[in-house]
């Protein structure tokens, strides 16, 4: 018995010994760094921070976040800068973690005392990070986090760099369809919804559009993410006969419903899916080139397009990257605006603090490749997004008038062609 | 009782020097996964009943809250820690009748029911939109504590739910519940021919075990401010409470939280510093396989084991010297005298 | 009415995978009495083979079938021997359990480190064909893939049965001290059951590949359906799982034509629940020592 205590007593001594080490070394770090901060920032490197998710449920999509940040770095520094400053991005892996979302922007603001942050991928690791950098004064340009719970929070530093909130992603489509002459229009509409936070939310609005228009809605049908089976829910659709179908979709569920449709053999005369449609190279081959004609969806970057520097971003991102302009994820062209705005910015004020891009970014316009931006007081954009369409086995803009490439399509052939 | 009273003394002056956000950060998360392991320790490593569902119960305590605060505008900020009792007397009434159902039965179906459980409450989260959101999230009230002390409240929190488990499982070691914990986890059947209430004890270690997690769940809800099902009920939860009990060593009184230190802050440095490997899954897998392998009673009852062990041998070296030709002296090794036990 | 049998028709035809998925489980359990977490990432890797083979070679995932069948069989016996023979025998029950999801977990993250994140599903050409039958559409990759469950199953049947090793299987199950004192080599038949049972894996996995998308997450729902499953079956019976397989999996169908996709999931919980409840057994499970 004695000879146990001896060890637990070493076991505790050794646990607050470690615990005060620790703290001296937190307390020592800071005071090293107080003096840094001090000193004037001039001629220093920009060093921003992010915290992506490099591993985990949303990967792929941070990689492609990691890839624009980091392009849009070195083409800044190959124009010598921001402000005569080389700008180093810190990237840190969230592994798809709010917790970790937490720490990591902790860390970065207040160990590695990095100039600027800006935002991880996905409304859900946004909303806790974004509240930190609130807290620390910290401004938060996001690509990602566009959902309507990102802007409840009335935060004044939040500002997400795409044209319009989420939710608004199929407003476009709603519009083009009521101006339409009112003989062309639909009359009837099914509504299929992913029960998730951005793709819900896209359908209603459609759908409250819609109804306030008159068409009549036939069926709507939220379903839970883990569903793989869409014959039930199509089978339905099908019976229901609309004139068109509005699905908020993601990625997966966008495909499964079309491919089950094209098993049904039913084919709608206006077919709007919010995203998966918007993939240039997966859609057609998940299914199928030919059952592709006349989808329609909606995005905010595109191959080709002109809008400010986007063929430099296009241009440099193959010859990093490899690959063809169709392969790159829209997800590096928003993370690329970021950074413009940014540069945008120090052009247009001279410096390149927090508190002088919160101040500047609520009011004007900002040139990027997404289009020019500009953001309300809760940090939601207020511009629209594009209605991009199938044809001929390509994704083009057609609506609006101002970014089209051409006409529309409808109503939409049947499958096969 | 000299150690306990060092480690509570140093928890509650650490925020005192000063220290950086990040770092109370950090140990803002060391201490909830140090009390959820705390624990989950009373009923996997105490009781034997692997629960794989603790996470579930985490979500609760986190949904709970949210709840009871939706849309409110705190006035000092305190008030949700107030609630957490209540939120813990929530979480162990839903886990009486979870543990009543599955505890009847032996530990691998105990396993399956509450991995269930957990996707349950999961699929709950997403479904109940009213209640919960659903897949949109729910917002709690953002804490009103200024930037500069902003971690302070819930560190202390903390601290004090930390101390409380540990006392708990303390008391429960010296006591007959624990003396009848230790034996179900032996033999439960003789256990029950010899007259403890097996049932009883396994149902109670349970709910109070869940009560515990519940409460760490509402914490963290307030801390995040925003919560979403897939992340309030998240499998891995469990797994790291497990693996933390597991590392540190099952049915001790410091094991978990010694499990939870090297843990949490290793992976939460490591993912800082060199994340983007994706090797973070199979490393962590790795970590768990070995330690079961190599070390499956956990640190501390090894350093013990061994201790102990070059101990016996100095003293039949001893014995042998004085008696050559005699037997060794036998030393006494009962199971109970592993559990960690000395005075601390 | 139309909804419901279109529904059931669709249960029965996918039940038929999951019994497949599910025979396997309950079969480790039956040998070993481990219940193994990791079967279900033994599926979706099985998965990504066939999907690899399909896109590499142009493999057809059923013809792809015997190749993944052999690997992941030389898998399942060498998780046996590294991860569960050196458990002691005391601390087997509870540990086992952790083992085998570290193992998912293993699987998992190698998944990921090789082929993403993103979700793939092998696209055959004869992908979206389907038969009208009366109103009814069946849906041609299902139907395949039931005729191929079954026929795997049959497979299975004939080896626990008619086999000098199935029949050591079959003793061991039913009790262990004699199948030792007989002269079966118990050690032996673990490795080679958890093989069997990962070799089940390797057919379901080409079969979920067909009809599914799948990332290296969606091991989870799939595990938690098929522990319904094998509970429902009675832990350690074949036949049991077959059958539970496809009652389970009509009813989740049923649910979801006529309440709503959102609550088809719950079925496989509820039945669960209920389940041990009422029978804790199971349909077919044998009482031992200690319930269930």
């Amino acid at each position: 018995m004695h000879q146990s205590n001896r060890l637990w007593r070493k076991g505790g001594v050794a646990l607050a010994v470690a615990a005060m080490a620790l703290s001296l070394g937190a307390c020592a770090s800071s005071s090293n760094n107080a003096g840094a901060s001090a000193t004037p920032s001039a001629g220093k490197p920009l060093v921003i921070g992010a915290s992506v998710s490099l591993t985990g449920d949303f990967a792929d999509a941070g990689k492609a976040v990691k890839r624009g940040y980091e392009l849009w770095a070195n083409e800044v520094n190959a124009k010598g800068g921001v402000l005569g400053r080389k700008v180093t991005m810190r990237i840190v892996d969230d592994t798809s973690s709010p917790t970790q979302v937490v720490s990591n922007y902790q860390n970065l603001i207040n160990r590695d005392k990095v100039d600027l942050v800006v935002g991880p991928f996905s409304s859900l690791l946004t909303v806790p990070a974004s509240q930190v950098a609130k807290r620390y004064g910290y401004s938060f340009l996001e690509p990602a986090g566009g959902g309507p719970k990102v802007f409840a929070q009335k935060l004044d530093n939040l500002f997400f760099v795409q044209p319009a909130p989420v939710v608004k992603q199929g407003d476009v489509f709603a519009d083009w369809i009521l101006s339409l002459p009112a003989d062309q229009r639909p009359k009837t509409a099914a509504y299929t919804e992913l029960d998730d936070p951005f793709a819900q939310p896209i359908a209603e609005n459609v759908r409250a559009r819609f109804e306030a228009a008159g068409i009549k809605t036939v069926y709507q049908q939220v379903y839970p993410a883990e569903t793989q089976d869409f014959s039930a829910i199509m089978a339905k659709v099908v019976a229901a006969k609309p004139d068109v179908l509005v699905g908020g979709t993601q990625v997966e569920d966008a495909y499964a419903q079309v491919k089950t449709l094209v098993q049904l053999k039913f084919s709608p005369k206006f077919l709007f899916l919010s995203n998966g449609a918007n993939s240039p190279l997966e859609f057609p081959t998940k299914v199928g080139t030919q059952n592709t004609q006349g989808i329609m969806s909606s995005g905010d970057w595109f191959p080709g397009s002109t809008a400010t520097g986007s063929a430099d971003f296009e241009a440099a991102y193959i010859k990093a990257y490899g690959g063809t302009a169709d392969t790159i994820d829209n997800s590096s062209a928003e993370a690329y605006a970021v950074g413009q705005v940014l540069e945008a910015v120090a052009k247009k004020t001279g410096k390149i603090d927090n508190a002088t891009i919160i101040a500047s970014l609520h009011q004007g316009s900002w040139p990027t490749l997404l289009g020019d931006l500009s953001w309300g007081p809760d940090g939601a954009p207020s511009g629209s997004f594009n209605l991009i369409q199938w044809q001929g086995g390509k994704l083009v803009p057609v609506y609006p008038a101002g970014v089209s490439k051409t006409t529309p399509i409808f109503p939409k052939p049947n499958w096969g062609g | 009782m000299l150690r306990g009273g060092v480690f509570v003394a140093v928890l509650v002056t650490l925020p005192m020097l000063g220290l950086q956000h990040w770092f109370l950060n950090l140990l803002v998360f060391v201490l909830m996964y140090a009390t959820m392991s705390s624990s989950w320790n009373l009923v996997g490593g105490f009781a034997g009943y692997p629960s794989l569902g603790h996470a579930g119960f985490f979500g609760i305590g986190a949904y709970t809250l949210a709840l009871v605060f939706k849309d409110q505008v705190l006035a000092t900020g305190y008030e949700p820690f107030l609630l957490l009792p209540l939120v813990g007397l929530v979480g162990a009434l839903i886990g009486w009748p979870i543990a009543l159902i599955s505890m009847r039965t032996r530990a691998d179906v105990f396993a399956i029911v509450t991995i269930t459980f957990l996707f349950v409450v999961q699929t709950l989260a997403f479904n109940l939109h009213s209640l919960t959101g659903g897949s949109q999230g729910t917002a709690l009230p953002i804490p009103p504590f200024s930037a500069d002390h902003f971690e302070v409240p819930f560190y202390y929190v903390m601290v004090a739910m930390l101390l409380f488990t540990m006392g708990l499982t303390f008391a429960t070691m010296r006591s007959k519940l624990g003396l009848s914990l230790v034996s179900i986890r032996a033999d439960e059947d003789k256990a029950r021919g010899v007259g403890v209430r097996v049932i009883g004890v396994k149902v109670l270690a349970f709910s109070v075990s869940v009560g515990i997690t519940s409460m760490v769940g509402a914490v963290w809800a307030y801390y995040e401010s925003f919560i979403y099902p897939q992340f309030a009920v998240d499998p891995l939860i469990t797994i790291a409470m497990v693996l933390m009990t597991f590392l540190g060593g099952r049915g001790t009184l410091w094991g978990p939280v010694l499990g939870a230190v090297i843990l949490e802050s290793g992976q939460q440095y490591l993912t800082y510093e060199l994340g983007g490997v994706q090797l973070y899954l199979i490393v962590y897998a790795l970590i768990f396989l070995v330690i079961i392998l190599l070390l499956p009673r956990g640190i501390l009852p090894t350093i013990e084991d061994r201790l102990r062990l070059r101990r016996r041998r100095r003293r039949t070296d001893e014995a042998a010297a004085v008696w050559p030709e005699g037997p060794a002296i036998p030393s006494n090794t009962d199971s109970l005298s592993t559990l960690g036990g000395g005075a601390p | 009415m139309h909804a419901l049998i279109q529904g059931v028709i669709l249960g029965i035809l996918t039940g038929g995978v999951y019994a497949l998925m599910a025979s396997g489980q309950t079969l480790i359990f039956g040998i070993m009495k481990v219940v193994n977490l990791a079967q279900g990432a033994m599926v979706i890797m099985a998965a990504y083979l066939a999907y690899q083979l399909f896109t590499t070679f142009g493999v057809d995932p059923f013809l792809a079938i015997p190749i993944t069948t052999i690997l992941m069989f030389g898998l399942g016996v060498g998780v046996e021997l590294l991860f569960l023979r050196p458990l002691r025998r005391e601390d087997k029950s509870e540990l086992s359990l952790l083992v085998t999801f570290a193992v998912a977990l293993l699987i998992e993250g190698a998944l990921s480190l090789t082929w993403g994140t993103t979700y793939r599903s092998i696209n055959a050409g004869y992908a979206n064909s389907s038969w009208t039958v009366g109103s009814y559409q069946i849906t041609l990759v299902r139907l395949w893939a039931f005729v191929l469950s079954l026929v795997a199953l049959g497979l299975l049947f004939w080896l626990l049965n008619r086999t000098r090793f199935g029949r050591a299987v079959r003793a061991t199950v039913q009790n262990p001290e004699s199948a030792r004192l007989l002269g079966v080599d118990a050690q032996w038949v673990s490795a080679l059951g958890f093989g069997l049972g990962a070799a089940t894996a390797a057919a379901a996995g080409s079969v979920y590949g067909l009809l599914y998308p799948f990332t290296p997450g969606s091991h989870y729902d799939l595990i938690s359906r098929l522990l319904s499953i094998v509970v429902l079956g009675g832990l350690g019976s074949v036949g049991g799982a077959v059958i539970a397989g496809v009652i389970v999996s009509t009813s989740s169908a049923i649910v979801a034509a006529t309440v709503s996709p959102a609550w088809s999931e719950m079925t496989f919980f509820v039945v669960l629940i209920l389940v041990l409840l009422i029978r804790p057994r199971g349909l077919f499970g044998s009482v031992t020592r200690g319930a269930i």
